[in-house]
């Protein structure tokens, strides 16, 4: 069972490997950037916000954005270019494999990425800058991390399955998926929001993704509710997304 | 059961566009199969629906004994497929897209290993396996498809237009190694090369619109369809005269001339004496029949307008 999606997953792996290295430095320049322009540049008017310093007010919610981001991205494009230019999923489909198969490895790659980026600029913010953690607290934001890694790349394989044209992916990127990052406070406190609309931001996964890694992370527990957000999101996306791939396989 | 494949009434629309129409076939096992037909003719999608890749709008298909609908992994089991286009994974190395292959169809590495040797021998690539496929020619990337699709030993193999964009030398070679399998495994491929199709297959079909025109060994093909008795006549002289005279018979279907040389279609077997008795034979250097080619017969049947 699933051993075709193991084999899926080990090639991806593979190839992600082979590109780590040069990936680097675009995959830390945009969060070091935030974190420096923002972290830095406002801390003389930010000092903290609700008494935690603002650098560690954001830094959580930059290693998620990370995170959720490649794999929304690794997700998204791989499945679109495996399925449109090099068709390779035709060759994994004319093998034993089943269909779960292919997109379960397929949403293992993507969050695979996630995990690999987001760590990868969690150690570059540890190692450039002040911001230090409780590691007991770091199991509890691992599992943020990886629930909404998990989100973001069946979100991505739902669009590189449904969407043929590659620009209306980065259209989705630019309307759906980086608002709701934007939206659910990685630079502000949610208290900013006036208090008609917080409640729907707090329904929000993003807000559930980044709310619930910061309090991961700075005190070692995910509030109920955005833990149970998080999984059922998780759960929904995965369910759906394994359902679109199969329809879309069908035709 | 002999059969390797059968089609039972195989029907596939797109939306309201019949592409293969109440098609059925069967095919025995270690046959190598062609079938042939103009553009759009509906190759490929029969083949997608053999391989799984597409479900037929009515019919069934079985594949060594497995429905295409119910039993599409057992199916897939049997199977190795060259698509009409190559779709090699450009960020894995030559090697890597067979181990790949190898390792989706359950092989473990003990067994996957030699047998990607022997097919990289096999297939001239064996110094190049360490090279991403996007660095090969043409006709090495189908090559490398081709070793993919073995290297798990099928028993049927569907190869859609294998060897277009290949080489002579490379065409030559794949045909020897078609026909070395014919005996293990049947083989399904579609082609435009009606000399392929002569070289290679025990049987071919023609089908055109979605259905089957004709059916048949190749020798067979070209005597069903040599009833156009075609001779060629060469002239010592009067050519021109001769030109006139043919023009004016009632049982000369065409002609076609090319300086002293003529082609002559008549209308029957029988209406070769009457030809004789209108031209006399000291005026005749040279005449033959015209063996039909297995062209002229895809021709007479698929029509000479090209397809949009
Ligand atoms: N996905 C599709 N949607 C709509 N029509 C299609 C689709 N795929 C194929 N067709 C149509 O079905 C018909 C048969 O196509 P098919 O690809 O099977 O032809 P073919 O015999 O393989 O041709 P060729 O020799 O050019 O490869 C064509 O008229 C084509 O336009
Ligand atoms: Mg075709």
């Amino acid at each position: 069972m699933f051993r075709g999606a193991f084999s899926i997953w080990g090639r991806d792996m593979r190839v992600m490997r082979r590109s780590l290295v040069s990936e680097l430095v675009s995959v830390i320049a945009y969060p070091l950037t935030l974190y420096l322009a923002f972290g830095f540049g406002l801390k003389g008017y930010i000092t903290d916000v609700n008494g935690v310093p603002y650098p560690l007010f954001i830094a959580p919610g930059l290693i998620s954005m990370t995170a959720v981001n490649a794999a929304f991205d690794e997700s998204s494009w791989s499945m679109w270019f495996h399925r449109k230019v090099q068709r390779t999923i035709e060759e994994y489909r004319v093998t034993p494999v089943t269909v779960y198969d292919i997109v379960v490895g397929k949403i293992f790659s993507g969050f695979s990425q996630g995990a690999v980026k987001g760590t990868v600029v969690f150690l570059v913010i540890l190692a450039l800058t002040p911001f230090r953690i409780d590691y007991t607290n770091l199991p509890m934001y691992l599992l943020c991390i990886a629930l909404s890694s998990m989100t973001f790349s069946c979100l991505g394989t739902i669009c590189g399955t449904v969407i043929d044209k590659p620009e209306n992916i980065g259209r989705v990127q630019s309307v759906v998926i980086v608002p709701l990052i934007f939206m659910a406070g990685i630079f502000f406190p949610l208290s900013s929001y006036p208090s008609s609309i917080l409640p729907l931001i707090q329904l929000l996964p993003t807000t559930a993704v980044f709310e619930g890694a910061r309090d991961a992370l700075l005190t070692g527990t995910i509030p109920s509710q955005y833990l149970v957000n998080l999984v059922l999101t998780a759960a929904v996306c995965f369910t759906v997304a394994v359902y679109t791939f199969n329809r879309k396989m069908a035709e | 059961m002999t059969d390797a494949i059968t089609l039972h009434d195989i029907t596939k629309s797109y939306d309201g566009f019949t592409a293969v129409d109440a098609f059925s076939l069967q095919v025995q096992r270690g046959t190598v199969f062609g079938l042939l037909g103009p553009n759009g003719a509906g190759k490929t999608t029969l083949i997608k629906i053999l391989t799984t890749l597409m479900r037929p709008t009515l019919g069934d298909a079985f594949v060594e004994g497995h429905s295409v609908l119910t039993a599409g992994k057992e199916v897939r089991r049997m199977i190795g497929v060259v698509p009409q286009e190559n779709n090699l994974d450009r960020y894995l190395t030559a090697r890597e897209n067979l181990a790949l292959h190898a390792r989706l169809h359950g092989m473990r590495p003990a067994a996957y290993n030699p047998r990607i040797d022997e097919l990289l021998e096999m297939t001239g690539l064996a110094g190049r396996q360490h090279d991403f496929p996007d660095t090969f020619s043409g006709g090495m990337q189908r090559r490398l498809v081709v070793a993919r699709a073995l290297v798990h030993e099928p028993r049927v193999l569907f190869l859609d237009e294998p060897t277009t964009g290949l080489d002579p030398q490379s065409r030559r070679s794949l045909w020897d190694h078609i026909r070395g399998l014919r005996r293990t495994m049947t083989v399904f491929l579609t082609t435009h090369y009606m000399d392929e199709a002569d070289a290679l297959c025990d049987r071919i079909m023609i089908m055109d619109h979605g259905r089957c025109l004709a059916d048949g060994t190749a020798s067979q093909l070209k005597d069903a369809f040599s009833r156009a008795h075609t001779y060629q006549v060469e002239f010592r002289n009067d050519a021109d005269r001769y030109q006139g005279v043919l023009a004016g018979l009632p049982f000369v279907k065409g002609v076609e001339r090319e300086g002293s040389l003529f082609q002559i279609t008549l209308a029957d077997e029988e209406s070769i004496k009457p030809l004789m008795d209108h031209l006399s034979g000291s005026d005749i250097r040279r005449i033959c029949l015209k063996e039909p080619s297995l062209e002229d017969v895809f021709i007479s049947l698929t029509g000479e307008k090209v397809r949009e």
